[in-house]
Order: structure tokens, then sequence, then C-alpha cells
């Protein structure tokens, strides 16, 4: 522990001495519409990066956050344009530089790693060809590593990097002779066999060529009890410097992919978006920027692989001594990533400060909104309800209430030993997408379905709204199989059954206006007359908390989250029992899922409704769950009450989820 | 809980020696940045629906504005010749041959001794009428076989395909000329719009089939159908509208280019017979003089290239004006 603080003053020092590394002040961009008005993305901002510093800049989408990253690195999106402040790397002011001066920055000194794996790869070149591209397009040395002064100094301690020889790279053609010095000079020290064997073991996995440099080499046979001259000896002879391909296999190992000269030649539809995440990195930190950007890197990525990718990244970073300017939408991932925090709020920065003070102690209101909704904060229920003071009573109360109906209360849809096989193109055997899944949901009360992409989670979903076709075992609504259910029965059940989907944007049809929208169930199942719907429709805007001008309204004009109250409200026009949210408030800000959550938790103690809720975010699901159903690769995995998976997870694959909910180990405290 | 607090602290204490210089507490004050409600929805804004949106695109765009201009007159030309000249444009004295312009004649004769500028005048109507009439026609056919091919798929979407991409192999000369044969001695216009729409629904057929797939595909959809809305009720309700504005887009642009397909047939002397006036035909008539009169081709080609660049132009606006891509929430 003391090992550690000492480290960190040392670098505190080191970076006090070179002072920051990024110094953004008071800046300001603009973006021009299309009727030439100037719109006003960034006003003001201020923050700065040092050498070997994480840094993250929080913020709801529309907050500028992104714009201020790009601004830094010069790639403002189309009519975007830096209109005042200065922005100051290394000391030398590059906010008004020529777009070519720009160029020789970014690679070299600024890395970015993008946000979106999926279009972030060029489809039709291999992996190896990109990052090749990134060494090339900045005249990289591939024979040596390019180490940051900072982590020179903090890597000194362990052994002096004499020259610059001693960071030349592995090569594979060499790997063979190596480790047949290596072993050789194993013998000499007076190893016995098996410790060789176990050393020889480890070594072949540490010395990535093209990753490993001279100096490792070296102090890895000197650890291992070889004598300082031997070892150099051996480390000089046999380590001369690695070629262009080795230098990629390197790259792409260090960030994390097994079998890394195998990976370089394949092409980005062949890697997940976890792998193709990696890659991205491997490009960005290419060169051996002194600053990576990050914008959301890891947001379009599952929690766990999520997690991987943050430690791998961080790992590295302190390595290389890189420092990170890390956007998210996350406070609780920034928060456990970054030693600095920078919150944004419409263009302005309305707080920074030491990540956990500012969590701890959030001043401005904003903030302190954002830390009461963060799902991902553990204390975040009792706090929220606490702050609420006399709504905690009828949460509380509701809660009671609930745990009194969990005992005596029938299921209202029970789903017996369900599975569904898909034919996959050009594959024979079928895919088990939903493979005997078992279990039933309450009159009353949440249950959640959780689980990472692919777990098949939606198609139960699916199979339960009987859009989709279970290949085997039943759906039982009501005491009744659903699949017997055609036109009148049907009609009955699609009235008590309603989902509510998870892209805002697609869920409602642009061309109906908002009224159409709420009044097309009840057109459908022919209730009412025209006024008598109205009136209807006037209620329902009223219960999502909406006002009445929305009607005339199309949803363009609405954001991600009043689309979803709408949608919400929509499903409640029929006084339905059961309503399924697939994934309903993924897409939407903290703040506003908060919202939507807490809409969604009074309409269940006011109606009685029965949710089944499907998320991948377990954090939501404490929010909102008495039950929770974990899914893994169409399998159940747990089921138990939300208390007892998230304070007693019985199975490894819950307790992985749970370790990756990001910020869920902090303590926070609201002032 | 304070116990637990000040540890807390504690912790913050050691983990966080010292902020770096700039790098100190900041909370901007509240006066500079103000509040808004969570989720805020500005009332003041009028309320717009998509076709409202893209009226206003188009109105501020000075392309759509002479486009539609230019279509406008083209097409009060086709339905009242009359007010533009008084001349009978099938009255034609070979004395007046290749005669120069004159009073009441402004450009002049052709070989037979025909106005030209009357000529031009009437050509207006035939090649508008087809082009429109075409274009209908297309629209219709193309969208109802795509709009099947695409909700039904299945079998029934490979049957339909397999026929349009036969259609698609066939050379669109060969194809016309082998029709217009048939009906060699009409002289209606129909048998030209015949032709062009045999080969054009093909196109709109493509077009309307994607459309539709993608619409089908998108989540409100699915959520009708589980409110309860059968799938027909959906193909009319909500699939079509939201497939109209591709195959609007289509309809427009491919108008000019019909009308560039008739003058081709006519210019090769099987669309319509020289009893009906029509650009192509002139321009065809006109084709031997190319080297000494070429104001006699001139003016029926310059009548065809403008009236067909306007319909082009108005169709690009209106593409500008409904492409999603362009409009954001």
């Amino acid at each position: 522990m003391t090992e550690t603080t000492n480290m960190k003053e040392k670098l505190a020092e080191m970076q006090r001495a070179q002072g920051p590394l990024l110094e953004v002040k008071d800046l300001k961009v603009d973006f021009t519409t299309d009727d030439k008005r100037a719109v006003h993305a960034v006003r003001d901002a201020s923050f700065s990066v040092y050498p070997g510093q994480w840094v993250a800049i929080v913020g709801e989408s529309g907050s500028g956050k992104s714009t201020s990253a790009m601004a830094v690195l010069g790639l403002l999106p189309g009519t975007g344009k830096v209109v005042g402040g200065s922005i100051k790397l290394e000391g030398q002011e590059i906010a008004g530089l020529k777009p070519k001066d720009y160029q020789k920055l970014r690679g070299s000194k600024m890395g970015l790693v993008p946000q979106d794996p999926m279009s972030n790869l060029n489809p039709v070149w291999r992996i190896g060809t990109q990052v090749k591209e990134a060494l090339k397009a900045n005249g990289m040395d591939v024979a040596h590593e390019k180490r940051s002064a900072l982590a020179k100094a903090l890597a000194g301690d362990e052994v002096a990097v004499k020259t610059n020889d001693d960071e030349t790279f592995i090569g594979s053609q060499e790997l063979p002779a190596l480790f047949d010095a290596a072993k050789v000079a194993l013998k000499a020290a007076g190893k016995s066999d098996e410790k060789i064997a176990k050393l020889m073991e480890r070594f072949k996995e540490e010395w990535v060529p093209g990753s490993e440099t001279r100096w490792r080499v070296a102090d890895d046979l000197i650890k291992a009890g070889v004598k300082d001259d031997d070892a150099w000896v051996v480390a000089k002879e046999h380590v001369t410097g690695s070629t262009m391909n080795d230098r990629i296999a390197g790259l792409l190992s260090e960030a994390g992919l097994p079998d890394a000269a195998t990976r370089a030649r394949q092409f980005p539809h062949e890697f997940s978006g976890g792998m193709r995440q990696r890659a991205l990195i491997a490009i960005g930190l290419a060169c051996r920027p002194d600053l990576l950007i990050a914008d959301e890197p890891t947001s379009a990525l599952d929690v766990t692989v999520q997690k991987k990718i943050l430690d791998h990244l961080h790992m590295l970073t302190d390595n290389l001594g890189t420092a990170v300017l890390f956007i998210t939408h996350d406070l609780g991932l920034a928060a456990e990533r970054a030693q600095h925090i920078v919150v944004m709020y419409k263009g302005q920065v309305v707080e920074s400060g030491p990540s956990l003070e500012v969590l701890q102690h959030p001043q401005h209101p904003y903030t302190k909104r954002l830390v009461a909704a963060a799902p991902s904060l553990a204390s975040q229920r009792i706090i929220s309800a606490h702050e609420r003071g006399e709504d905690a009573k009828a949460l509380m109360e509701h809660q009671v209430k609930g745990e009194d109906a969990l005992k005596k209360s029938e299921h209202i849809i029970t789903v017996e030993h369900l599975t569904r096989e898909f034919k996959l193109p050009r594959k024979k055997e079928l895919f088990k997408a939903v493979d005997d899944v078992s279990f039933s949901v309450k009159r009353g009360t949440t249950l959640a379905i959780v689980g990472e992409s692919g777990s098949g989670k939606s198609t139960v979903a699916n199979m339960i709204l009987k859009l989709l076709e279970p290949t085997s075992g039943k759906v039982i609504y009501e005491g009744q199989d659903i699949a017997g259910f055609k036109g009148r029965q049907l009609l009955d059940f699609r009235r008590h059954v309603q989902p509510v989907f998870q892209n805002p944007y697609g869920s409602l049809d642009p061309m109906y206006s908002i009224y159409r929208s709420i009044e097309e169930p009840l057109r459908i199942h022919k209730i009412g007359d025209k006024k008598s719907r109205e009136k209807r429709v006037r209620e329902l805007l009223d219960m999502v908390e909406m006002p009445e001008s929305v009607m005339t309204r199309y949803p363009n004009e609405l954001s991600g989250g009043q689309r979803q109250r709408i949608a919400i409200a929509r499903a409640m026009a029929l006084d339905p029992d059961v309503i399924i949210c697939d994934e309903a408030v993924s897409a939407l800000d903290v703040l506003v899922q908060d919202q939507v959550l807490r809409l969604l938790n009074d309409l269940q103690a006011e109606k009685g409704l029965s949710y089944l809720f499907i998320t991948h975010d377990l954090a939501v699901v404490r929010q909102i769950a008495d039950e929770v159903v974990v899914m893994q690769h169409g399998k159940l995995v747990e089921h138990a009450t939300t208390d007892e998976v998230f304070d007693h997870p019985k199975m490894q694959y819950t307790r992985d989820l749970l370790d990756a909910i990001p910020g869920g180990k902090l303590q926070l405290g609201l002032d | 809980m304070t116990d637990q607090n000040s540890a807390i602290e504690e912790q913050g204490k050691e983990l966080f020696v010292d902020p770096l210089p700039g790098q100190e507490r900041f909370v901007a004050p509240l006066e500079e940045t103000p509040l808004k409600e969570v989720d805020y929805l500005d009332e003041s804004v009028p309320p717009t629906s998509m076709w409202a949106d893209a009226w206003k695109v188009l109105r501020k765009n000075p392309l759509f504005i002479i486009s539609s201009i230019v279509v406008v007159f083209v097409f009060i030309v086709a339905l009242f010749p009359q007010l533009f000249t008084k001349v009978d444009p099938l009255n034609c004295v070979l004395d007046n041959s290749l005669e120069g312009a004159r009073a009441g004649h402004p450009l002049g004769f052709d070989l037979q001794g025909c106005d030209v500028y009357a000529h031009v005048i009437y050509g207006a109507r035939t090649s508008v009428s087809i082009g429109i009439l075409t274009t209908i026609i297309v629209t219709l056919l193309g969208g109802f076989i795509g709009a099947i091919a695409g909700f039904f798929g299945g079998w029934v979407d490979a049957i339909l395909s397999r026929i349009t991409d036969i259609f698609f192999a066939i050379p669109f000369l060969l194809g016309a000329i082998v029709v217009l044969q048939m009906f060699r001695t009409s002289s209606s216009i129909w048998k030209v719009v015949f032709a062009l729409a045999i080969f054009g629904w093909v196109s709109m057929a493509r077009i309307v089939r994607g459309s539709v797939l993608e619409a089908k595909n998108l989540e409100f959809n699915t959520a009708s159908l589980a409110l309860g809305s059968s799938p027909i009720r959906n193909l009319f309700q909500h699939i079509i509208p939201n497939s109209l504005a591709p195959a609007i887009v289509m309809a427009t642009m491919s108008l000019g280019s019909y009308i560039v397909s008739e003058a081709t047939l006519s210019f090769l002397g099987i669309g319509l017979p020289s009893s009906v006036v029509s650009w192509g035909g002139d321009i065809s008539n006109a084709q031997p003089l190319l080297t000494t009169n070429p104001s006699v081709l001139f003016w029926p080609s310059l009548a065809l290239a403008i009236t067909v660049l306007a319909f082009i132009m108005l169709g690009d606006c209106v593409k500008d004006a409904l492409d999603p891509k362009s409009r954001t929430a």
C-alpha cells in the first residue's frame, strides 16, 4: 500500500514538474445550421490533462463532450468550428493550426479510439493492413519501442534503460534461437530442469515478438536468476529488432488479441465487437501517442467485455505513460477509471475536480442530479428514496405490498421448458437461441431477464408476445396456453399483454402524429367513438406526464425519452395486465432513464401491472425488479429475488456480471 | 453512517494527494449554467409533420423554385397550347419549306413547311402526357408488385423477383421495338405509354420492394402487430405510407427519362406516327438538316432538354427534402 502511494506521489511530482500535456482554455465551438444560424456546441470549456493521467469528460448526449474532444483532435465534423479559446498541447497552441500541421500531430502525439467498433474499421482491408497504415502514415520505427519520458522514468526504478538499443523489439525470426539461448543461460545459472521448463513456459507467453523489448528480456532473465552480464549478452545477441509484421502482431497482442499473427490476416467481419474494439485500441496506440482520446470506447459492448477491455487499456497506458482523455456518459465508469472528472452540461463545464471528491460531494445541481440518477452506483436506491422523502414512504409501502403479493398471488405468465431453434445460413445444425427456459411472472411484480447480447432474452420476449412461435415448450397466460390463441382470443390476449420496445427512434411510426400513435390500439380494438378516444388519449398523455400540446406533433420532434414515454402511453391505452419492456430504457441518457423508470414504477403501483423487463444492465434491474432471471447462451443461469442475486449470487457468471457494473464498488454520499 | 463517511474521506485523501495545478475543484456558478428540466419539451416550437418539414426545406431551395416554375409552365403549355400560338401545327404548306422567321412564325419553318414554333408548343402535350401516364402506370404496377414481393417474402417474393429480373434482362430498345411493331397501325400515344411502362415498372418494383422490406422490419410495425393489428392492415396503415417517399422520388426523377425515351422511339421512327406532333418526331425529321439548317433541329431539342432537366432537378430536390438521413430529431 505504501509502495503504491509512493509511486503515486512520485508520479504526481513528475506531472507537476512537466506541466499539463493538454490544456484547453475557454474553448468555444460553433456549428452553423442550414439557415446560417450559429449553434454553440461548446461554450467556454476549460480542462487539462497531465502526462500519464486519465481524465474523464462526463455528460449526456448533446452536452458537447465529444465535440470538445474532436476539437482537440482537429476533427470537428461538418460545419463545426473552433471560434474562441485556446488548445495547448505541450505548451504549444494548436487551435489555429493548418490541417497539414494537425495531421502531423494526430497519430504520433494524439491518438483516437472511436466509439463504434462496427463502423470504424474498413471492411475490405485486413486488420493487419489497417494497423500498418497507422504505423506507415507516421513513419514509425517498427524495430524500436517509443516510450514516453514519464514511463521511462517510472520504469527506471526496476532496470536502467541505458541506450535506445535496449528498446529493440524481439523479432519472430530470432525467437527460437532466443529461447535456446535462454535455456542454456538458465542451465548455466544452475536451475533444475523442472524449474527451467516452468520458466520457459512463462517466457514463451511473455516474449511476444514486436511487443517485448531487449531490456525486458534481460530483466526477466536476471529476475530468473541469470547473472546480469550473461543475461545482457543473451538479450543483445538474440534481440535485434522486429519486422513490420512482427510489430503489427505485437501491437494486436498487446491490445489483448490472442493468436495475433493469425488475427492480423483476418477481416473485420470475422471479429466480434470486443475484438474490433481491441484492434482499434491497437491502432490508436500504434504510434505511441502522448495523449489518447477514447470517445465512449466501450459503450457498444457488453459490460463484462467492457470491463476486460478497459482494464487492459488501463494497464497498457500505465506502461507506456500515455495520458487518456476518456469521454463517457457513465458517471460510475468515469469515477472508477479517471483521477480527474469534468462534468459537461449543454456545452458548458459545470463541475470538475478529483473524481471521488466530485462524486462524494457534488456541488452543482446538475452533478447532484447525475449522481442521484446513476444506476450503476451501488447505494442509489436508498439515497434516492431518502431524498424523495415522502415518496420514499410510498415506495416502501409498495414494496411491502409487493412482498405480500409475492407469496399469495398467482402467476400471470408462466414459461415452461421454452426452446427456440433457428436455422443458420450455411450451417447444418440448428442454433438454439433459447434452450429449455422456465420461469413465471407473479401478478403485480416485475421480473427482469438479464443477459448479454446473444443470450436469447429478446427471443424469449418475442415468444411470450406470440410474435414468434417456440420450437418446443409452452407460454401460459392466465392459465391458458397461448399457442392455441386465434382470432377473438388472440385479440384479447394482445389487449392484455403489451410491449415497449428498445429503440425509441423506431417504435413510433414517423408518419403518424402522436395522437394517431396513441389512438391506434383503440382503433384496432374498436373501442369508443372519436370523442371518447380523444379523451382517453388526453388521459394517457397526462399519465406519462406529457403536455396535451404534444398530440399534434410527430415523433421526429421529440427526444428519445419523450418518445419512449409516448410508447408507454400507447401500451397503456388498453389497460393491459402485463407490459413487456424489451431494453426499454437502454438507449436513454441516465437522467431520462431514471425518469422513465420512475414512471414505470409509479404506474405499476397505481395499476397493479406486471412487468417483464428485458435488459443487459444489471444496475437498472436493481432499481425496478422484484425477481431476476439471468440468461447466458440461451440457458437460464440463475433465478432468484433481486436482493438475493445482488447479495448472494450463486453462479460465477452472475458474479462476473455484478463485478462488471462500472463504479459498483465506489462508495458514495450525497451532501 | 458518519463513521463510514469519514472513512471514505480518509480513503479519498490517501488516493488523491493534492489536485494538480489547474485541476482544482471547480463548480460553475448556477446563474451561468441554468438547469433545465430533465427531458425538456420546447412547446413554443410549432409542430411539424414529415411532409411539412420537407415542404419547408423545398420552399427555400432555389433549384426547386426554378424547376417547379419550368414544370408548371410546361404543364400550362401542354394543357392550353392555343394560348401560345394560333397556328395549326399540322397545317403545313410546302411552299414555306425551310423559310426563315417572319411575323407570326418566330422560329421559321421546317422541311415540310410546318411552323417550328407551333410544333414545339404542341409537342409539349404529347411529351408531357406520355411522361405522366407512363409514370402513373409504372408507379401503380411497380409499386403493387414490389409491395407484394417485399411484404409476403418467401416464394411469392422469389417468383416476382425472378420475373422482374427477366424484364431487366431484356434490352429496352429491342423490347420496345417488338412491342411497338404489334401496334404498328395505331396512332394513339397509348401504345408508346404501354411500351415504356412494360419496361419501366421493373425499377419501381425493386425500389418499393426494398423500402417495404425495410419498413416491415421496423419496430413500430412489430409494436402495431403486438397491439393486435393484422398484418394486412399494417401493410396499408404503416408499411406503404413509410415506403412512399422513395417511390415518389423515383417517379419524379424518371418522368423526365420517359419523355426522353419517347423522343428516342419517335426519333427511330418506331414511336408515334408523323401525324402526331412530338418533339422526338420533330428532332427525327430535322436530322438531315443538321448541317444546312440547324435551327429546325435546335428548337425541339432545346424544349426537350429544358423539360427533362426541370423534371430531373425537381426529383433531385424532392429527394433531398425527403431523405431521412438529412432529417434529425
